[in-house]
């Protein structure tokens, strides 16, 4: 280790802002939660070119290569803020925008960006602010150049407001009018297509009057990003949520005889990947009423979803955790096993001071529970993991907290390959505590983000 | 829901039954349609049972069937009687000992299903807290805005019974314009009814015979003249009321009243219109001294209508749910209020039927709720005593054959004189709860003998000196 | 004073003198009480007849009326009498002489003299009484002079309207006696009085005591204004200390303050003290000031919001309570369930309960109603009934002539058709001091 330290002395010579991080680095600390394969104890993580290469009790380290030795540190993966307009000031979208990205707003100079890393946050999910249908998030790392180097993934979910009014509700079933309308264009176009080819063997004069210029599977050049592998995921979760919707036939399976569907028009975009799987949607909801509601405009529609629970001091949301408890007429959140985004804050039952654990309840109907900050500012940020802790303290599984901060928001981003958790090939976001995380008296010693540090104080 | 959404599935589910009759038409022909009938339900869906047994039943027509039963069959009353098959799978409320009244219809409230006044599928909140109480009140069905709705909690489907039930006009004497208007209205209307009416007779053999104009007909009007809606005004003042009374005998409609506090000055006149009364008897409101003649409230207006042939129906002065600590007020005590009509002189039975029968055929809802009877929707209540006794409590509420309210698996009052079979503890209704409940006060057991009803059978108080109560 | 009472006084001699001059002495002053029942007793040694008209702890009198006496019996269906036996009597005969209760009791013979009247199966119940009402004036005038925030030299006897309109409905409802006060407005706001709810009376044939009691408000309420000092709670209790501490060293010193007169003799336990008073915060501070520190007579009044938290304390002080007009609170103690107040009370161990309306916040005719609604949310309906009767004229030291059916006390008797707690049930007669003040049949239905 001395030696280490002899060798790159340039390299760690500020105390506190962190120099560059050599390119291979073996860390070796106390415990590493690594949140997708449990705790490892006496952790020795090797990271190279930003990536973890390997992670595991006592490894061997070869010798040569830098070693950050520190056992009484506890390493997890970067925090995930998978719910946030931080660095964006624009009002995005309107009533009925889900073709808005918030992804156009993203300035990279940013100054919370900057900041937001020194809280450990090392992945953000930014959505489109407006009302009704506003738009799709996008993944970044907070710190790069440019949009590009900041961009993960782009078209992660499409936001959408559940109220309980009729033009709220009607705002949902209008946009999959359009996807409608969209089918029924792909059919007159699969027709022609099947009648024109018909008619090519026969004659050959006739010519296509409309050609469309991508296919509608693939990503335009904006959305190149990463964005496989967030359909890909999508997809796959949508068959696994609505069995309904994996049966439905694919425009995909045709593909073979030659015939491209149209592109659907932007507006109706969002609303046929919906359908298709190829997005999700992050419904946001205040209260039980708003649940069972959105449940009743969506009708029939399948399609993948995760709510976005605004946790109010009283909420009334456990009436609607499973259907079986109070003989609902639609699903609860539980039986729909899908994503709740939602403050770590306790609440109280309607009209009296009893104290209630929604994440809890939530997460024991069978609900995945995604943590935000309980405000969206860097001093939120700053308290996320504490407030964390004290959902833990309130019985809250420990796993599920962790979880809920980290890989489970990487999830709903579709960027769970690359972050959310300490795994052999991801990148390599590292956030250092002096003891268990989920205690306010430990202290965030290091941040590191792709395998570099970006904060704290380091030395070999 | 949106109302495109419901006629959608209006539509299909007619369909779907154009579809299966002929499939099932033989069976049909064979005169076993009961069985085909449950037969054809069976594939989506097995018939739900609902009992209530061992009850006191008050079906609010004016029978009380003791040790009775009531079966319902996916909503409906299916048969009330004595003695009656218990179908398997049937849920059973056993109501030893208690009472059952038709759920109660308030004629208006605010709140109870969340804070719009129209399209309630899409803004109804089933589970407000507001609507637990209206339930724990024994509402069932309520008057909000101009619809006729149902508490259904936990539930946004199909709750409301009727809607544009009322066409609202104004008849004041602060604005005699609008009193000229409004009878020119009614002219106009009746004129054009009458041409059309004699046009459809002709047109039968005169295909070519014009229809009569509709221009300059007044539309809401028209809508009452035909029936399809009720006239309602909102009019307390004698001579407000008698104009309205004359308006609707000259046209022929029924009006529907709200307020009608001097209606007992001109009850006769009101009965003769054929009017309909929502009447709060508790409305104070002094008499004008610089008239000879009677006027101002009294507490005897809903007894002195009901004797003119006036339907009447109680609404307590707050139609909201008031927790603020003045208790007997508001809608939580609809039966109080309507107690105080009873107190007037109204009769115990006509007292009930305030809150139910009548309030239901105001709202022209009376074929479905309002009353225990076979094919109306199994509203109920289990009362442990007179529902109009201020002690009672309901202990269940069912809508459409389902428990929506349990007494004691609500914290709202389930410390207070707390049903033999309920545990010990208040079941909370809501899991995850972290605090323990605090200590509740512990009610007092038995009854008060020197409160004993009129008909109550449990008097105790004997002859002589009364027993001392205990402290 | 009735004018059958007058009258029967005026032939006592001396006694009544003493009375006519300040009935409060007559109720409130032992010395003075006692003074008077021996003048009487001498009086009824030298005369040859003594006369019938009945005193509180008399034996039930049958005898004959005299010529110039007026007495009524009525056959009742049940009698309840709020006596401290709790008699409850079915089928039960009451006489009432020369505006006194003379029997109560089982059917018997009714002698010579009395007009009977047969009530069938009506009930009859004391006259209820209301220690916490605004009505003297006929509506929500003349409650407070908000200009400065001490005010013992002010009593509401200049505002009483006798027979307005509220309390025609009072009296309709079966309410006898109310103690009208001024309002909260102000820290203490002054005297009140207690009166009788006859419906065709002068002032004098109203009073029972004036001035009949005190009124302050401890906090909710003066806060708002009325002056500058006192925005706080710490400024109130600044205020009615300050003003207590000059009246307790007047009385010390034997010194007669013309303006702190009658706080004076609050301090000397001569007068009760009304205390308007909410939440836990300060029903316990007007505990510790009026009781603990001051020993006065006081009652707790109001008691709205989370007060009832407080009451297995109170209990211990042996505090009376003035519930009302709030009896319910969930709002507040936020655990979920809706509380009943005085059921709580009750459960506490609170030996002294009383119900009111602050009337015009609750309707005054509504009294009844307060002691229902506090049986339905789980208080004992019996115990109810006396905290709207004897209770409260036991509260304020007017049980040896109000608040209960008992040989002695003023003939204020309702007859009702049924439960005294059951809004269905009519009262079809009010009778005050022996006279009909209301008769539903005659008069048509007020309430």
């Amino acid at each position: 280790m001395m030696l280490a330290s002899l060798l790159f002395p340039l390299l760690f010579a500020g105390d506190t802002k962190p120099g560059p991080t050599p390119n291979l680095l073996a860390i070796r600390v106390g415990k590493a939660e690594t949140i997708a394969k449990g705790t490892i104890e006496h952790a020795v993580i090797l990271i190279e070119n930003g990536k973890i290469v390997t992670i595991g009790e006592d490894l061997p380290i070869e010798r040569g290569i830098p070693v950050l030795d520190r056992p009484d540190w506890v390493v997890m993966p970067g925090l995930v803020n998978a719910y946030s307009r931080l660095g964006l000031d624009s009002e995005g979208g309107d009533d009925m925008s889900a073709e808005v990205k918030a992804s156009a707003e993203l300035y990279a100079a940013a100054e919370d960006f900057q900041e937001v890393v020194k809280y450990g946050v090392t992945t953000l999910g930014l959505y489109p602010a407006g009302n009704g249908v506003p738009g799709q998030a996008c993944a970044i790392r907070p710190l790069g150049k440019s949009k590009e180097e900041l961009l993960l993934a782009d078209g992660c979910y499409l936001k959408m407001i559940s109220r309980a009014t009729p033009s709220a509700k009607k705002l949902f079933q209008d946009g999959f009018k359009k996807a409608d309308e969209y089918a029924d264009k792909e059919k007159k176009a699969r027709e022609k297509f099947d009648k024109d080819k018909k008619g090519k063997k026969d004659d050959k004069k006739e010519e296509k009057k409309e050609e469309p210029k991508t296919s509608a599977n693939a990503p335009k050049q904006a959305d190149a990003v990463e964005i496989e592998g967030a359909a890909a995921r999508a997809q796959g979760e949508a068959a696994a949520q609505e069995p309904a919707a994996a049966e439905d036939p694919k425009p995909d399976e045709k593909k073979d005889d030659g015939f491209v569907p149209p592109e659907p028009e932007p507006k109706a975009k969002p609303w046929v990947d919906l359908r298709s799987g190829k997005l999700r949607g992050l419904v946001s909801i205040n209260n039980a009423a708003e649940y069972v509601h959105f449940q009743d405009a969506i009708g029939k529609e399948t399609f993948s979803w995760d709510l976005r629970l605004v946790v109010q001091r009283e909420s009334d949301i456990f009436y609607v955790l499973d259907k079986q408890c109070y003989d609902l007429e639609y699903d609860g959140i539980g039986d729909k096993k899908c994503r709740v985004v939602m403050e770590p804050v306790l609440s109280v039952t309607p009209g009296t001071m009893r104290n209630r654990n929604l994440a809890l309840e939530l997460s024991k109907a069978g609900a995945k529970i995604v943590f935000i900050p309980r405000n969206d500012t860097l001093q939120n940020a700053k308290n996320w993991l504490a407030n964390v802790g004290e959902m833990v303290g309130a019985s809250l599984d420990r796993n599920v907290a962790l979880r809920a901060v980290t890989l489970e928001p990487a999830e709903l981003l579709g960027v769970e390959k690359r972050v959310g958790s300490l795994e052999k090939g991801k990148d390599a976001n590292l956030l250092f505590y002096s003891g268990d995380p989920l205690e306010p008296t430990s202290k965030l010693q290091a941040v590191m983000l792709d395998g570099r540090f970006v904060h704290g104080e380091v030395k070999l | 829901m949106i109302s495109t959404n419901r006629i959608e599935r209006f539509v299909v589910g007619a369909l779907l039954a154009l579809l299966a009759f002929p499939v099932t038409g033989h069976a049909w022909q064979e005169g076993d349609e009961k069985k085909d009938e449950s037969a054809d339900k069976k594939k989506e869906e097995p018939d739900k049972w609902f009992v209530v047994k061992n009850a006191e039943i008050h079906t609010g027509t004016g029978s009380v069937l003791r040790d009775a039963m009531l079966v319902a069959k996916n909503g409906k009353i299916d048969e009330i009687g004595h003695d009656l098959d218990v179908p398997p799978d049937a849920k059973v409320l056993d109501a030893q000992g208690l009472r059952v009244y038709p759920g109660l219809v308030a004629i208006s409230s605010a709140g109870l299903v969340g804070q719009a006044t129209s399209d309630f599928g899409d803004t109804v909140n089933p589970f407000n807290s507001n609507m637990i109480l209206g339930l724990a009140t024994g509402i069932t069905t309520t008057g909000i805005g101009n619809a006729a709705v149902k508490l259904k909690r936990f539930s946004i489907k199909d709750l409301v019974v009727r809607d544009r039930i009322f066409s609202v006009f104004s008849w004041s004497a602060r604005n005699p314009s609008g009193k000229r208007s409004l009878r020119e209205k009614f002219q106009s209307a009746s004129a054009y009814l009458r041409d059309y009416r004699a046009w459809e007779e002709k047109v039968k053999k005169d295909k070519e015979l014009k229809e009569p104009q509709k221009k300059n007909v007044d539309t809401t009007v028209l809508a009452v003249l035909k029936g399809e809606s009720t006239a309602k005004f909102n009019a307390n003042e004698r001579d407000d009321l008698l104009g309205i009374a004359h308006l609707a005998q000259e046209f022929g409609f029924r009006p529907v009243i709200e307020g009608c506090v001097e209606g007992w000055t001109v009850a006769d006149e009101l009965g003769r219109a054929g009017a309909m009364a929502i009447v709060t008897p508790r409305d104070r409101r002094p008499k004008d001294e610089a008239l000879v003649r009677d006027g101002g409230s009294s507490i005897e207006n809903a007894a002195i209508l009901h004797r003119s042939g006036v339907a009447v129906a109680v609404v307590p002065g707050t139609e909201s749910v008031d927790l603020g600590g003045l208790v007997g007020r508001d809608i939580m005590h609809l039966p109080i209020e309507a107690g105080f009509a009873i107190r007037g002189g109204l009769p115990e039975d006509a007292g009930l039927a305030s809150i139910t029968t009548t309030s239901a055929r105001i709202l022209g809802v009376q074929h479905r709720v309002g009353s225990l009877e076979v094919g109306k929707d199994c509203d109920l209540i289990v009362v442990d005593k007179d529902l109009l006794h201020y002690e009672a409590f309901v202990q269940w509420t069912v809508i459409d054959g389902k428990v929506v309210y349990d007494k004691q698996k609500e914290l709202y009052f389930a410390h207070i004189r707390p049903r033999a079979d309920a545990p010990a503890e208040p079941k909370k209704l809501d899991k995850g709860e972290t605090e323990p409940k605090p200590d509740a006060d512990k009610p007092k057991e038995g009854e008060e003998p020197k409160d004993g009803e009129k008909k109550g059978d449990e008097k105790k108080n004997g002859e002589g000196d009364g027993e001392k109560k205990g402290g | 004073m009735s004018g059958a009472r007058t009258s029967t006084r005026t032939a006592v001699g001396a006694s009544t003198a003493l009375e006519a001059v300040s009935s409060t002495r007559r109720s409130v002053s032992l010395r003075a009480r006692m003074l008077a029942l021996v003048a009487a007793g001498l009086l009824a040694a030298c005369s040859a007849t003594r006369h019938a008209t009945p005193e509180p702890g008399d034996r039930p009198d049958l005898s004959p009326l005299r010529p110039g006496e007026t007495g009524h019996a009525l056959l009742c269906g049940r009698i309840i009498t709020a006596d401290d036996a709790d008699r409850m009597l079915t089928s039960g005969l009451i006489l009432v002489r020369n505006g006194r209760i003379a029997y109560v009791g089982e059917r018997r013979p009714v002698p010579a003299g009395y007009e009977v009247l047969d009530c069938g199966d009506q009930w009859a119940m004391p006259g209820m009484v209301d220690l916490h009402s605004h009505v003297h004036s006929g509506g929500f005038m003349d409650v407070n002079d908000m200009v400065i925030p001490v005010n013992p030299e002010l009593r509401t006897a200049p505002a009483v309207v006798p027979g307005n309109p509220l309390i025609k409905l009072a009296c309709a409802s079966g309410i006898t006696t109310l103690f009208g006060i001024p309002g909260s407005g102000t820290s203490h706001s002054g005297f009140g009085i207690v009166y009788k709810t006859k419906v065709h009376a002068s002032f004098e044939d109203c009073v029972v005591r004036n001035p009949g009691g005190m009124k302050v408000a401890q906090a909710y309420n003066p806060e708002r204004r009325a002056g500058d000092f006192g925005a706080t709670r710490a400024g109130l209790g600044a205020i009615l200390e300050d003003i207590n501490d000059k009246a307790v060293a007047a009385n010390r010193q034997g010194r007669r303050d013309i303006a702190l007169e009658n706080l004076q003799k609050v301090h000397r336990r001569e007068l009760p003290v009304l205390i308007h008073s909410a939440g836990s915060d300060s029903w316990a501070a007007a505990t510790r000031m009026w009781h603990n520190t001051y020993h006065t007579d006081c009652v707790l009044s109001h008691g709205c919001f989370d007060a009832h938290m407080t009451a297995p304390w109170i209990a211990e002080t042996g505090v009376k309570i003035n519930a009302g007009p709030r009896t319910m609170d969930y709002v507040v103690t936020r655990d979920g369930a809706i509380t009943g107040t005085a059921a709580k009370y009750v459960a506490a161990g609170v030996k002294s309960v009383s119900l009111n309306t602050d009337a015009p916040v609750m309707p005054q005719e509504e009294l009844f109603l307060q002691g229902s609604m506090s049986a339905r949310l789980g208080a004992d309906s019996y115990l109810m009934m006396r905290a709207v009767t004897i209770e409260p004229a036991k509260q304020f030291n007017l049980s040896h002539r109000l608040g209960s059916l008992e040989v002695g006390k003023d003939a204020d008797i309702v007859l009702r058709t049924g439960s005294p707690l059951d809004p269905r049930a009519r009262v079809e007669r009010v009778y005050i001091d022996g006279e009909l003040q209301y008769d539903r049949a005659r008069d048509g239905q007020w309430f």
